[in-house]
């Protein structure tokens, strides 16, 4: 006989479990949001494709803010260790997740970076954590690595047809942004039409526009950083 | 290409399934996947197929798909919209054309068949 549910183990049963089959992931990831609040940190996973600029936003953040606020780094990527380096020239501590060929972040792995970015921290805290994806606009839309808030970032070159056919990385994030606007003389690229598709997957979507090389709409993603960090105690 | 990993996850979820039940063979595993979820139905088929192959467990097990209709609710009224696949273009109550997906992201272990 079976000890799970006491069948007689002969004939086919049929077991109803209708449970996610992200729910390991998920619960894991929940207990990387509890450590990083422990960290004392406000967690940002950023999504896009290869080269829409997360890195380079992240250095020119780190620039304007580096002095005013904590911020720690987790780097994933395919390969390399190119993207921590050029974090880690920016004199903020920074560790760098490679997934082997996986396209994507998962809390497991996100687990293991934020144990060892606290050890680099040695008992400092932290206000932000920016969480940067492996560059992809589809697997990691998925994978809940315990963020507080999530980011989708499209740049001008990629053309606005990208929320209707990447609907997934939209409808699970906070905020979209819009990234290379110095580039929007060279494409033929609407914000307008752009934001309309984006909010109509997701209507509490925050849209920005900016761009890291100009600094234009520079002010409003940083004050959003500023507002994250805003302690109620 | 994150349907591997998802199958790989599924796997050994079914392999302790099966440890607890005592059984040595899986026939069907009922899997649900949304339309908004991000998971390509073919690419996560595949993948079990692969990886099914490698295991005496479920050498033998079918894997079925279910891919419920789309589900919009519209913004203004709340009206919810079924539909196969096309959004539909606007609310059938309100007129209004802001539909918003509605679920339709998961990806679920529904049922397990075994001996
Ligand atoms: N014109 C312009 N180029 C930019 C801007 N931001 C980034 N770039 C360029 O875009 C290229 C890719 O930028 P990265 O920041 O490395 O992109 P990424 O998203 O981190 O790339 P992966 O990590 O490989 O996915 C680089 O050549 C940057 O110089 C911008 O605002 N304007
Ligand atoms: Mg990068
Ligand atoms: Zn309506």
């Amino acid at each position: 006989m079976c000890d799970a549910c006491g069948c007689d183990g002969t004939s086919s049963k049929v077991l109803e479990i209708n449970q996610s089959l992200l729910a390991a992931n998920n619960a894991m990831a929940e207990k990387n949001r509890i450590h990083i609040e422990s960290l004392g940190a406000v967690a940002i996973n950023m999504i896009s494709s290869p080269g829409s600029g997360k890195t380079t936003l992240l250095e020119k953040t780190i620039d304007v803010l580096g002095e005013e606020l904590r911020i720690g780094v987790i780097e994933g990527d395919i390969e390399t260790e190119r993207d921590a380096e050029r974090i880690r020239a920016k004199g903020v501590p920074v560790v760098q997740l490679t997934t082997g060929g996986a396209c994507h972040l998962d809390a497991a792995l996100t687990h293991r970076g934020i144990h060892e970015l606290e050890s680099q921290l040695s008992g400092k805290k932290l206000d932000l954590l920016f969480i940067e994806n492996v560059g992809n606009l589809v697997c990691p839309a998925t994978f809940y690595l315990g963020e507080h808030r999530r980011l989708v970032i499209i740049s001008v070159p990629e053309g606005p047809d990208k929320p209707a056919k990447y609907p997934r990385a939209f409808i699970g994030s906070h905020v979209f942004i819009i990234s290379k606007t110095d580039l929007m003389p060279y494409f033929d690229f609407s914000i307008d039409y752009i934001t309309d598709d984006a909010l109509r997957l997701n209507p509490e979507l925050r849209v920005m526009a900016l761009s890291s090389t100009s600094g234009e709409g520079f002010e409003s993603w940083i004050s959003w950083l500023r507002s994250l960090c805003i302690r109620t105690v | 290409m994150h349907e591997l990993s998802l199958v790989q996850g599924l796997l050994s979820q079914l392999e302790s399934l099966a440890r607890q039940h005592k059984t040595s063979s899986i026939r069907i595993v009922r899997v649900e996947i949304g339309q908004f979820s991000g998971i390509v139905v073919d690419s996560f088929q595949f993948a079990f197929e692969v990886l099914a192959k490698e295991s005496f467990l479920m050498k033998n097990a079918e894997l079925e798909i279910r891919v419920p209709p789309m589900q919009y609710k519209c913004f203004q009224c709340q009206n919810v919209l079924v539909v196969d696949n096309e959004p539909p273009a606007m609310c059938s109550k309100c007129q209004s054309t802001l539909l918003v997906p509605d679920g339709g992201d998961g990806v679920i272990l529904l049922q397990v068949e075994m001996d």
